[in-house]
This record gives structure tokens, sequence and C-alpha cells, in this order.
């Protein structure tokens, strides 16, 4: 999950611009400046390219819904990568 | 019959009473879903509707089973096309007088809530494709589509939500005063629409009507009459609308709680929005929030996949197309495309605002700006006259809807002549 979130973390900055954000499980899309309805839709394209995975419409959404937090998200990405 | 209406809410009352005493979640289920057919039953004019029903909700469960096992986009653009079209015909739009023979509009067919049960259908399938309905079955999809509580004007509720508790259909509330609270907020929206938005309706219909009378006589009012007509209109009938949607929302999630099922909330204290894309987070926010996902997100994220630089700026685009697809799903006639566009335009406006106040002021300075209490309350106040104009387009067909405007005009150029 390290390596993962390491590489959602570049992810991340690339997107946001920001090489300062360090990503936690708790975080959510209120602790990181810019991150509204357009970066979101943004930073699953990334994060779909950087993985070469695809988001469902209703996972995309979900992920805005009340208590959903990085860890969510770590959790719906690894779900996707192929099992090692 | 009306979600307000007595027999409604005396049947609501004694199901309400008669449910926990159904002993499976089996029989509450049939129990629901006769209630959904008596309910659909009482707005179903003739056979021809009952067939055109029946064919509009199978396609849907049998295109939701066809791409779940071939997710092929194209079959998918090709049935959301499909199912437009037909619904389009179903509802006569206006524009087809023009495109299509007389004969095709000439049908009998009226379907109650169509406009509710595309959108729900569309999200279905899209869902199904993607692999996100994990145990559909046709028992679910029609108490679904028919839900008594949803089939009027909403909320647009996603099926995975609704599966949740239709599975149990177990009372919502968690103790004697929670159930107090749900009798009490169904019985607040019996108040909000044949109490409080019917004298608004009454007053929006005095003032209307002379308006009307005005301009039919070409008689110019004084300056302050016009004002006081105009302002009447612009403010009465967005309150009209407010208490009486969200009164029937009152009604349904509250009602719906009663016998087990969780509805969305639809309304967020709207008039307090600070933009128009925050106004449609907070009105009708299970449509706002389907035009985020099943309009905005896919137009949008198509761009962000082929040209991610060019991305933003096309953003403004979306938003105008998917508020003004939006508008015109409303309604049948060419008033609905100006609300739509004009929702569209204050979106799009919006946003533009907001990248020009970060290239100015970087985004802690916008933070900083969007906390300061005076652009707090003059963003509520714009938005909230902004939602006003637009609403200038919703009660009537675009003619009549632009009397208000003529009169005030003649007026004021009367004035300005002196």
């Amino acid at each position: 999950m390290d390596e993962l979130r390491t590489q959602v973390q570049e992810v991340f900055r690339e997107v946001f611009a920001d090489p300062e954000i360090r990503l936690h499980d708790q975080m959510t899309a209120d602790d990181i400046d810019g991150w509204d309805s357009l970066m979101h839709i943004n930073l699953i394209v990334a994060l779909e390219k950087h993985f070469g995975i695809r988001m469902a419409t209703a996972e995309i959404a979900r992920l805005k819904e009340d208590g959903q937090n990085i860890g969510t998200l770590l959790q719906l990405v690894a779900g996707k990568l192929p099992r090692a | 019959m009306t979600v307000a209406s007595l027999q409604f809410v005396a049947a609501l009352l004694l199901a309400s009473v008669l449910f926990p005493l159904l002993p499976t979640p089996r029989a509450r289920q049939g129990a629901l879903f006769l209630g959904n057919c008596v309910f659909l039953g009482s707005l179903v004019p003739n056979a021809a509707t009952w067939a055109a029903l029946a064919a509009f909700l199978a396609s849907g469960y049998a295109a939701a089973r066809i791409l779940e096992r071939r997710p092929v986009r194209a079959l998918l653009a090709a049935y959301v096309a499909g199912i437009v079209a037909v619904f389009v015909l179903l509802k006569r739009y206006a524009f087809l007088e023009q495109v299509v023979p007389p004969a095709m509009l000439d049908h009998p067919i009226t379907i109650v809530g169509l406009s509710y049960m595309l959108f729900r259908q569309i999200h279905y399938v899209v869902d199904s494709m993607q692999g996100q309905i994990p145990t559909p079955s046709l028992w679910g999809y029609l108490n679904y589509q028919m839900n008594l509580f949803g089939l009027l004007a909403g909320p647009i509720q996603r099926y995975q939500e609704f599966q949740a508790s239709w599975d149990k259909l177990v009372t919502v509330a968690t103790d004697q005063h929670d159930l107090l609270k749900r009798y009490l907020r169904v019985f607040w929206g019996v108040v909000k629409i044949v109490g409080i938005a019917a004298a608004f309706s009454f007053a929006y219909q005095k003032l209307f009507a002379r308006l009307e009378s005005l301009h039919a006589a070409s008689d110019t009012p004084g300056l302050l009459t016009a004002l006081v007509l105009f302002l009447g209109v612009f403010y009465l009938y967005p309150l009209y609308m407010y208490f009486n949607f969200s009164g029937y929302c009152d009604i349904v999630i509250g009602g719906a709680a009663l016998v087990g099922l969780r509805l969305p909330e639809n309304f967020d204290r709207p008039y307090l929005s600070r933009s128009v894309i925050d106004f449609w987070t907070r009105w009708h926010r299970t449509l706002g929030f389907w035009i985020r996902d099943y309009l905005f997100m896919p137009m949008y994220k198509a761009v962000a996949e082929r040209n991610p630089r060019v991305a933003p700026s096309v953003a403004f685009g979306c938003y105008f197309v998917a508020f003004a697809l939006a508008g015109i799903w409303h309604g049948t006639t060419s008033n609905f495309l100006v609300f739509g566009a004009i929702n569209g335009l204050g979106a799009s406006a919006a946003k533009l605002g907001e990248q020009y106040l970060i290239r100015k002021r970087g985004r802690a300075g916008l933070r900083q700006y969007l906390q300061s209490g005076r652009i707090r309350l003059v963003s509520i106040w714009a938005t909230a006259n902004f939602f006003c104009v637009s609403m200038l387009f919703f009660p009537h067909e675009l003619e009549r809807c632009l009397i208000p405007l003529r009169v005030l005009y003649a007026a004021l150029e009367a004035a300005i002549r002196g």
C-alpha cells in the first residue's frame, strides 16, 4: 500500500501543481486546495492514465460523497490493479 | 391523485400502521408493489399508455442486462439515443411539429413521471454496463422505476441506494420521537403545498393576469405600478416553486421513511447559495447530481482524456450544454431551453469568475475572498436573483413569459420619454 500511496501522491502533486502534498488516509477533498468538481475529474483521468485502470461513473461520484477520503480512494485504485 | 391529497395522506398513514405488522421483507415488498400499482393505475389513462410504459421499462432492463454482458460503448450510445428519441416523441416536444408528420404526434399516450423514469433508466443502464449494480433483479428494477414516492417529481434516486432499503424495508425511524418527526414532516409538507405555496400561487396568478390584461390592451402603466407588478411575479413564482416542490419532497421523503424506504434529500437551503453551481447542489439536488454525473462528467472527461491542457477552457462549454439539456428536460416548449441556457450561462460564468480570481489572487487569496461576509451576502443575493431571472421563463410558453418584461420595458420607455 505504501508504494501505491507514493505513486498516487505523485499524481496528486502533478495534477494540483503542488509538490508539497503529502497524502494520508483521513485526508478529504477539503484538505487539498482546489479539489473541486473539475479538478476531481482531472485527478481521476490522471490516475486512470497512470495506473492503466478505468473507474465507473458511480465510483467517481461516490468519491465526492461525505465520509469518503484518501483511504477510500487508495482502496478503490488498489482493487482495480492486477494482483501480483 | 396528488401527494398532498387527502386520499394519499390517509393511505400513507394507514400503510405506516400496517407495514410493521407484515412479518417478512417479501410481504412488505408485495404490499408496496401493490401500492405502486394502485398509484400508477390512478395516473395511467388508457391501455396504450400501459403498453408504452411497459415497453419503455422493459427496454431499460433488457439493455442493462445485455450491456452488462457486452459492455460496448457504441451499444450504450445507440440505446441512449433511441430511448431519448422515444421520450421526445412520447412527450410531444413542440419542435417535432416542424420535423415529423402530425400523425406521429397524434397518439393517446400520456405517461406521468416519464422524465424522471428516463433519468433513472439512463443511470441504471450506464451503471449496469460498468458493473455497478451487483445483484440486479427485474422485481427490484420495476419497483425502483414505479416507486410511488419518486414517481411524480423525484427525487432522482440511484438504484444502489434504493436497493439498500428495498431489500429489508424496515422502518427508518430509530425511536418514537424520530417516528413522530417523520409524521410531522409529512404534515409540514402538506401545509407547505396547500397553504403557503397555494397562497404564493394565487398572488402570482393575480399579478400575472393584471400584466396580461395591460399587455393585451396595449395599456402602459406608470413606472411604479409596472415595477411593483414585475417584482411581484419575479419573486412570487420562485417562492411558490420552492414551497410547492420542497413540500412535495417533505411528503414523499417523510412518507417513504414510514414504510422503510430511504430517499435522498432534494433541498438544502437553496436560496442561500453563493453561485449557480452551488445552487444546483442545493435546489433539486438529485437532478443537479445527475446532471453532474451523467451529462457534465462524460463530456468533460472525454475532453480531459484526449487533451488535458485544453480541458479546463472547454469546461465552460460543457457546463452550458449540460444545463441547456437539463432545461429542455423540464418541459416540451422553447421557454425551457431559455431557462436551461440562462442557468448554463450562470454556471459557466461562476466557473470563469472563480478561474479569474485564482489567477489574480491565487487559491489562498480566493479562499480569503470567499470568507468575506460582505462578498458572501452579495453572492447570495446575486445568485437568488439570477435564479429568479431564469424562473421568469419557467411557468408559461415563451411569448407569455416575456409579458412581464415587455410591460416593464414599455413603462420604462414611457417614463424616460416623459
